[in-house]
């Protein structure tokens, strides 16, 4: 990288170019929803993909109205951050034991958490429906918010156990030395010094449930909870024929997801790396 | 620690052990006391054409769904690694599809893909290349391709993110010394920089190894089909189980060697 300013200038315009393109090309999916999500019905009917051809939020209003998508987003907010808090509580707690009190059972205990990483989700759906149907947990908040934690857990577990174990042995030993009882080592001395850790699967773990498609479709038969992503799906199936109202739903049900991730960028894409390379 | 271990329990160890009981009898959702049937269920499944047409599509699919993005996404990274502005904003644009709800992004992509309206169809014709157009999804033969599309697209920006950040730690004075040497675009990449972030890109090929959207999507459809659809509990169930035995290993596999290279990748 060593040539002239001069030099460097419009080779790199080339580069900016290109990758605009493709950028744009990348996000062209996203254009169309809201240019379809935004017409008239009459322009939706002649003309559904042609770009910003006429304005409108009639769609946005069958949407949020007829299409019931107000009430998914409750639903979806009542199946995610429930799920999530306990994920995060219960990993947290979990990798922090694993990983720093020795106790009876300790390996068995781990590989059993961590066999959920192994195996998929799908392999044990089927029994699953039938045994929250016997314990009568189908159909309600509470079991579903239960699955959906379930499912993150294992992930959860060994991603902060990981950071607990990075931490230095002399920490808990000096708190201990000062009279420290377990509690306060763990929330006074380790939680704070994993707090990033915490924050990135906060992010990584809320994405994961709020974008869960096949939990909710199992075990949310009726309406009652149903959340943004099998509403959406089930619009679909109920009339494929209104592209606008369809477009304004999607566009709710992508909405929260790209606020939180143009706001939370950074943490985001950390949180899915450090997920990645740490799993 | 307790509370974990008890869902751990009841939400996972318990179904698995209920679908290892699942697939000696043939249960319909109802019956409590469901008949013995023995190994039936494994028999029917080696004998059904559905399953071995489903596994098919699910080799092309690891295949193409691995390839892919791995190639398109290092392609990204290093027309972005020498920028010293903007990368925050293409980071954001390429991995934005990563995060966004599947469904969602399926009723989009079926959009571009509708046979007479959509995006993809019409810019063929105005390349002239008319004569390839087609309903993608709904003709047999391109739909696989078609989805994988979507998949690759979903998955481009966790390569091509993770990639930048190891090029970040590729050692710029040697490129610079090859160029010095005379060595071209293509030498540079092939003996200079790509022996430099090998254990990153493994790593991520083997993170997105199994396709973007996990590696027996196509299988797994077909399970879900029988049990929920067709009301073949035990046959569903068995099909899943045979799905995770085949992939479980590879799986193992797959992890070790990543542990193995990420603590290259990142002691490097």
């Amino acid at each position: 990288m060593r040539q002239g300013q001069a030099a460097r200038r419009p080779r790199h315009a080339g580069r900016h170019v290109l990758l605009v393109a493709i950028s744009l090309l990348v996000l062209f999916p996203l254009v169309l929803t809201v240019s379809t999500a935004f017409k008239t019905s009459e322009d939706v009917k002649v003309n559904p993909f042609g770009l910003f051809s006429s304005f409108s939020t009639e769609n946005l209003v069958t949407a949020w109205t007829v299409g019931e998508f107000g009430k998914y987003v409750l639903n979806s907010i009542l199946l995610t951050v429930p799920s999530t808090a306990l994920v995060i509580v219960l990993s947290t707690m979990g990798g922090y034991a694993f990983a720093r009190l020795p106790f009876p059972g300790r390996g068995i205990a781990f590989y059993l958490v961590i066999l959920g990483l192994l195996v998929p989700f799908f392999t044990y759906m089927i029994p699953l429906y039938f045994q929250l149907r016997s314990m009568r947990l189908l159909d309600t908040l509470l079991g579903v918010n239960l699955v959906l934690a379930s499912t993150e857990l294992a992930f959860g577990t060994f991603f902060m156990r990981a950071f607990f174990l990075d931490l230095p042995n002399e920490l808990d030993q000096s708190a201990r030395i000062d009279g420290a009882s377990e509690l306060q080592i763990f929330l006074r001395v380790m939680l704070p010094l994993v707090l990033p850790g915490v924050g990135a699967l906060t992010v990584f773990t809320f994405l994961q449930n709020w974008n869960n498609f096949l939990v909710p479709l199992l075990y949310l038969p009726t309406a009652q909870y149903r959340p943004l992503t099998t509403g959406l799906y089930l619009f679909l199936g109920g009339r494929s024929v209104d592209i606008g109202p369809l477009a304004a739903g999607t566009l709710i049900t992508i909405l929260p997801v790209m606020v939180l991730y143009v706001a939370l960028q950074k943490h985001v894409t950390q949180g899915f790396i450090s997920g990645a390379v740490k799993g | 620690v307790t509370p974990l271990l008890l869902m751990v329990v009841v939400f996972l160890l318990f179904p698995m052990l209920n679908a290892l009981y699942y697939v000696f009898v043939e249960f319909d959702g109802l019956d409590p006391s469901p008949p013995w049937v023995g190994l039936s269920n494994f028999k029917e499944l080696v004998a059904d054409p559905d399953v071995w047409a489903a596994l098919k599509n699910n080799l092309i699919w690891i295949a193409v769904g691995t390839i892919s993005p791995l190639v398109l996404g290092l392609g990204l990274a290093l027309l972005v690694w020498p920028l010293e502005r903007g990368s925050v904003w293409y980071r954001m644009a390429f991995f934005l599809p990563y995060v966004l709800p599947p469904v969602a992004i399926g009723v989009v992509w079926s959009w571009i893909y509708e046979p007479s309206r959509g995006w993809l169809n019409r810019a063929l014709e105005a390349v002239g290349l008319g004569s390839v157009t087609t309903g993608w999804l709904g003709n047999p033969s391109t739909a696989l391709y078609a989805v994988l599309g979507t998949a690759i697209w979903a998955a481009m920006g966790f390569v091509f993110v993770i990639i930048l950040a190891a090029l970040r730690n590729v050692n710029a004075d040697l490129v610079d010394a090859a160029r010095l040497d005379g060595a071209n675009a293509g030498q540079r990449l092939r003996y200079v920089i790509l022996p430099q972030i090998m254990p990153v890109f493994l790593m991520v090929a083997t993170l997105t190894g199994g396709g973007p959207a996990g590696a027996t999507d196509v299988l797994g459809t077909y399970a879900y089909k029988s049990a929920f659809q067709l009301n073949r509990i035990s046959y569903g169930t068995t099909l899943a189980l045979v799905i995770t035995v085949m992939a479980v290993p590879v799986a193992i596999g797959m992890n070790r060697l990543q542990r193995k290279l990420s603590l290259q990748g990142m002691g490097a």
